[in-house]
């Protein structure tokens, strides 16, 4: 990008930052960041993932809402080693894609003691309980599955959730169950596609690995790129392509079984 | 039977057919129990507003206890005159009395002239009424009558032995009862709150804010009390009386003990934005109680320097999240010890962490967390990660509450899944795991029709991870000659 550009570029950014109300540049040098681990994605982010603000996540494909659940969940557990963390969980959500499962919790790094877990009836619960979450202090971490494309998490609710998450300085993670074109005030929205992993010695499944794509990034480029999740250390870390796109094709060979 | 019957001379006790031929313009509906008990029900609702314990004589009575109340209501005659004209307003009447015991005014209500019994004369009060009156059925009745015992005075200072002899020892109890010779205690539908604040309105109110408002004032009342005892309120009810008198009634339970005004207030505005319409003031409200049911210890605490008031701050978070969806929808996760996978995690609401009274005023049964608690003490519920050499997490984060039917192809009938199509796409399986062999625990399986599930970790093509079991053991519980069913697969969940 030349020069001239990336300047006007910025002004502009000044200039919704100021209409918006945020100030970029505190946000910039002194706002906290959630480091991932992984370099490239903290760079392109700035530093890390910002705290105090609302992010949007959403899977690839409906095949791919683990991966994305996944990812927020080992987010949560970076963001917080022992405060608690909310998942809100829409009826229907648990009963279209599966409960958030305690010992699938633990698995993943994020011990289920820590997790409180909150089942509403309706979208609009999901988000006033999300905002009140956020106002809490006491959390590290929300996250809040939307099962609608958008209509409920409109401009106007993500920015009134934005405001909440600045006050205090919490995590706050949108789950949306499927990509939504729809505008927002979340800081960065992703697609989440599930990796294959990196096979271990006995060709058995690897770490959990992503896909992540940035689709919007207030701070800073997008990008896309492969990340793995170690769940002992709690760190991302990145998983060169090349690798990981060799380990996929594997047809010809039977699959060679370990006992669990 | 109404007045008007009455009047002609009809009583309650006729046949039908004696009484049409004698009138047969007369209009008969059939007896409604169940709709007379809930109106008895609705009636002690509003009974409330004299005295919080009121217990139920069904099927014609209400019992209520108010002593200490009558004061407040201009002394007992004025308390009946009120509930009286009241009631008649409503379109009912009652015949009220006021004794030292229940028995004494059972029967002054229902036999005697003057409603109201002044203390220590209930003798000469029951002296002249019938033997009805003393709650007797009626073969004691008749067989008293026989030997020419007609009133209670007949009775009432007779030797007990030889009347206990022939009629019963109930018999004799009733006398001693009317009497208070002998204790009877008056159960309360309601339970009795620890602590409970109340205010009357000359006009009735409707204004949410005015409710609110009301609350919190009543809430700074109840500060008082409970501060002096040195307690927190963990179950708060405030009931609204209609000025038609229906009552509404809103529970909450709370996390951690609470006092504070300024929360109680909008924990209830939380509650009454969800409820909406259904709490509907109609002509407003003319009396409001706030009461606490269920109090605990309460210790004031130095909030600020060490942060040390975080629990506070997620006792309240749980509160007001508990206030607009229920406290039952809020829960911690707590491991289980158990390898059944869906039992393997239970969601204990998060508030009930500590008092049991809570709990069961909430429809939880303690007895059944004791049994979990103790088997938790027994031996620590397994770690999943520590006993498992994978490197990917060996359980899904997201589990089927129902687990979802899938046609699954295997290379032998007891290896694992090649390919299989889950909601109609086919996934080719690029890598797996297991088996890791599940079968029920013998004391949930009793009849052992449970069959024994393998489950695989698989990672498809796609890089999706899915949890997937085969039901049965292959020739040992189907696949053999008696039992010829093919396994049937399953996905139970999704990994991350």
């Amino acid at each position: 990008m030349p020069a001239a550009e990336t300047a006007t570029l910025s002004r502009l950014r000044e200039a919704v930052a100021k209409i918006e109300g945020s100030d970029l540049s505190a946000l910039e040098t002194g706002g906290r960041v959630l480091p991932l681990g992984a370099g490239p994605v903290d760079t392109a982010l700035g530093g890390g993932l910002a705290l105090g603000a609302l992010h949007e996540l959403a899977p690839a494909g409906a095949l791919h809402l683990g991966a994305a659940a996944g990812f927020a969940l080992a987010l949560a557990a970076r963001a917080g080693p022992r405060k608690p963390i909310l998942w809100i969980q829409p009826d229907f959500a648990s009963m279209e894609a599966g409960a958030l499962y305690g010992p699938g919790l633990t698995a993943l790094g994020l011990p289920m003691q820590q997790a409180l877990l909150l089942r509403v009836a309706r979208p609009t619960d999901v988000l006033w309980a999300m905002e009140e979450g956020l106002k809490s202090r006491v959390l590290s971490a929300i996250v809040a599955e939307l099962t609608d494309e958008g209509a409920a998490a409109d401009l106007t609710a993500t920015r009134r959730l934005t405001l909440a998450a600045r006050e205090v300085g919490g995590l706050g993670l949108l789950l949306r169950h499927r990509l939504s074109p729809e505008p927002s005030a979340a800081a960065t929205r992703w697609e989440i596609t599930a990796a294959p992993s990196q096979p271990d010695a006995f060709d058995g499944l690897g770490r959990t690995a992503f896909i992540l794509s940035l689709l919007k990034n207030r701070r800073g480029p997008l990008g896309r790129w492969t990340i793995e999740w170690d769940h002992h250390a709690r760190v991302f870390a990145p998983l060169s392509v090349a690798v990981a796109e060799a380990t996929v094709d594997r047809s010809n060979r039977a699959p060679l079984i370990r006992a669990g | 039977m109404n007045n008007a019957a009455a009047r002609l001379g009809l009583i309650a006790s006729m046949a039908l057919a004696d009484a049409r031929a004698m009138y047969p313009a007369l209009a008969a509906a059939d007896a409604d129990p169940h709709a007379d008990a809930k109106l008895l029900e609705a009636v002690a609702d509003w009974c409330d507003r004299y005295t919080p314990l009121v217990g139920l004589d069904a099927p014609d009575g209400l019992l209520l206890d108010i002593t200490g109340c009558a004061h407040l209501f201009g002394g007992e005659a004025a308390l009946c005159r009120d509930l009286i004209e009241r009631l008649a307003r409503q379109g009912l009447q009652a015949s009220v009395a006021v004794a030292d015991t229940v028995g004494c005014a059972w029967a002054v209500a229902r036999y005697g002239r003057a409603p109201i019994v002044a203390r220590g004369e209930a003798h000469e009060a029951l002296a002249p009424l019938p033997l009805v009156a003393l709650r007797t059925d009626a073969d004691t009745v008749a067989g008293l009558a026989q030997v020419g015992l007609q009133r209670i005075a007949d009775v009432i200072d007779r030797p007990r032995a030889p009347l206990a002899a022939r009629y019963g020892q109930i018999f004799v109890r009733r006398i001693d009862q009317a009497l208070g010779r002998e204790d009877e205690p008056i159960t309360p539908r309601l339970p009795l709150p620890a602590a409970l604040a109340e205010r009357r309105f000359p006009d009735p109110i409707g204004r949410e804010e005015d409710v609110l408002g009301t609350i919190e004032q009543l809430a700074r009342e109840l500060d008082r009390v409970l501060e002096r005892r040195g307690e927190g309120a963990r179950l708060l009810q405030v009931a609204l009386f209609r000025a038609d008198g229906k009552v509404h009634r809103l529970e909450l339970g709370t996390a951690a003990p609470l006092r504070d005004p300024a929360r109680v207030r909008r924990l209830f505005a939380d509650r009454l934005a969800v409820l909406g319409d259904e709490c509907d003031p109609g002509f407003g409200f003319d009396m409001l109680r706030l009461s606490a049911l269920v109090t605990e210890r309460f210790d004031p605490q130095q909030s600020g320097l060490a942060g040390g008031d975080e629990d506070a701050d997620l006792a309240h978070l749980i509160d007001r999240l508990g206030a607009r969806f229920g406290l039952r929808r809020i829960a911690r996760l707590e491991p289980r010890n158990t390898h059944i996978p869906e039992f393997a995690v239970a969601a204990v609401p998060a508030h009930a962490g500590r008092n049991p009274k809570v709990r069961a005023a909430e429809g939880r049964e303690p007895r059944r967390a004791t049994a979990a608690s103790f088997e938790a003490r027994l031996r620590p519920a397994p770690q999943n990660d520590e006993h498992m050499d994978s490197l990917a997490p060996v359980r899904p984060i997201r589990l089927f509450q129902r687990p979802e039917q899938i046609e699954a192809i295997a290379e032998v009938p007891d290896g694992p899944p090649v390919r299989f199509r889950w909601r109609r796409v086919l996934h080719e399986v690029a890598r797996v795991e297991g088996p890791e062999r599940i079968a029920m625990e013998w004391w949930r399986d009793a009849q052992g029709n449970k069959l024994t599930r393998d489950y695989f970790r698989v990672e498809s093509r796609d890089g999706a991870r899915m949890w997937l079991y085969r039901e049965g053991l292959f020739e040992r519980e189907i696949g053999q000659p008696e039992n010829p069913d093919k396994p049937t697969w399953y996905l139970h969940g999704l990994f991350a």
